[in-house]
């Protein structure tokens, strides 16, 4: 297991105290049928920063994911954001996620799909939804189903979600399965973009991913 | 309604639900054709008497709504969950049971209503005398919602196992035959001109308390459905 871990951030020097990461897990671990399924994982993520979960097939990258998410509960440790406990009941909406399932209403259009998104999350400020999806994209493509859409362009209109809610942290399990080169590339700017506005994003994949922008932390789970 | 709130989260979903069952509208119109050619196998099966059929009309109606609301049941919750619109819901920073309140009222609208209107259709056809008539739509308007309630407990219960349609109806029937009861009950005091609104005020009881309780429920079983 690995031990090193990520605590080189915490031993930066100070004199004003370090605000609290916006999302930290301590000592977290899955447990199914007594069989560990991750961890015992420690990490913080703090604003502006992107990290990267690796791990091989079966490895528990989504249930991590779900258990960061809040939907599952985690066997032993605890996930704090922005420096408190959290769970369904209290921090919802804070936490976007996009897993396998995107979440998208095949016999909706991708606009109204974004609306039934804005509608339950809110809406961060300065976006609008058509911009939302010339970005990702889906211009000419705001009024079609999604059911007409390729795998790719379902991913990118679900992409378009990240882009309009206003959670300062996306977990984003496997982004970058169903798209071409120029959507990968679309991915990793979304994700720089939320970084410069002071999110932070946790991102499952299971292939090499490069990133423009310098290298991100990873994070190593082993099967 | 500023976007995230919780009014605008609800008008959201209500709209969201309601566009998509127009979308598949073909879908509405399968219940309704259900209880219809149900209630027209009982005159082919009993005989058409009219003293007869009048006798048993507010029963086989009742009970033909109950099934074919039944029959509608089973997909509440599966398309959600199935394309991972459930787990938006649960993240939304709203409670997940006033979002499930919100499905369960655009269900009733879609599937229940129709039913409600088609139901004096129904009575006529089982010769049903004429100033009952309001009494049982009454009766339907406080006896569906209830179904719909209960039934959406149950859904949400079954939710993680596969092929759950009859085991639904194993779980949700003997529930059932209270509201069946008040509901035939109210009817049968009006065909003989008697009062009858002790038993609509017990429906209308057991809906106030369904309306508050079913959809905690509902959520706390959606997240154990979840947790797996």
């Amino acid at each position: 297991m690995d031990n090193s871990r990520h605590d080189r951030n915490n031993r930066r020097m100070t004199f004003a105290p370090e605000p609290a990461p916006l999302l930290e897990a301590r000592a977290l671990a899955f447990l199914r049928q007594d069989e560990p399924v991750f961890g015992p994982l420690d990490f913080a993520l703090r604003a502006g920063e992107v990290a990267l979960v690796e791990g091989d097939n079966g490895s528990g990258k989504t249930t991590l994911m779900r258990v960061l998410t809040g939907m599952l509960r985690p066997g032993e440790g605890e996930v704090r954001l922005d420096g408190a406990a959290f769970s369904l009941d209290t921090m919802a909406g804070a936490v976007v996620f996009l897993g396998h399932h995107l979440g998208l209403k095949l016999d909706l259009s991708a606009r109204e799909n974004l609306r039934v998104s804005v509608g339950l999350y809110g809406q961060r400020e300065g976006t609008s939804a058509d911009a939302a999806l010339a970005e990702v994209g889906l211009a000419g493509f705001e009024d079609e189903p999604v059911r007409r859409l390729s795998a790719g362009q379902k991913k990118r209109a679900a992409l378009a979600r990240l882009l309009l809610l206003p959670a300062r942290v996306w977990l984003l399990d496997e982004p970058y399965a169903n798209l071409d080169r120029e959507g990968i590339a679309l991915v990793n700017r979304l994700l720089e973009g939320h970084a410069g506005r002071g999110g932070a994003a946790l991102v499952t994949s299971h292939g090499a991913v490069s990133f423009a922008g310098g290298e991100p932390r990873r994070i190593r789970l082993h099967a | 309604m500023t976007p995230g709130s919780t009014s605008a989260a609800c008008a959201a979903l209500l709209r969201r639900d309601l566009t998509l069952a127009w979308r598949r509208r073909g879908d509405i119109a399968m219940p309704v054709l259900y209880a219809l050619i149900v209630a027209t196998l009982f005159p082919f099966a009993l005989g058409p008497e009219p003293a007869l059929l009048a006798r048993i009309a507010g029963g086989v109606v009742f009970v033909t709504v109950l099934l074919a609301v039944l029959l509608s049941l089973d997909n509440l919750f599966r398309a959600d969950i199935e394309d991972g619109s459930m787990e938006q819901l649960m993240l939304a920073p709203q409670p997940l049971a006033l979002l499930v309140g919100m499905k369960i009222l655009a269900h009733w609208i879609t599937s229940s209503l129709p039913l409600i209107v088609v139901a004096p259709l129904l009575a006529g056809m089982l010769k049903l005398p004429a100033p009952a008539t309001p009494v049982l739509v009454f009766a339907l308007v406080l006896a569906t919602p209830l179904l719909s309630l209960l039934g959406a407990v149950l859904v949400a219960l079954t939710a993680g196992s596969r092929r759950s349609g009859m085991l639904l109806a194993l779980m949700l029937l003997p529930l059932c035959v209270p509201v069946v009861i008040f509901a035939a009950g109210a009817v049968a005091a009006a065909q003989e001109g008697l009062p009858w609104i002790a038993p609509i005020a017990w429906l209308g009881a057991g809906l106030a308390m369904a309306v508050v309780l079913a959809p905690l429920a509902c959520a706390a079983a959606l997240r154990i459905a979840m947790d797996t």
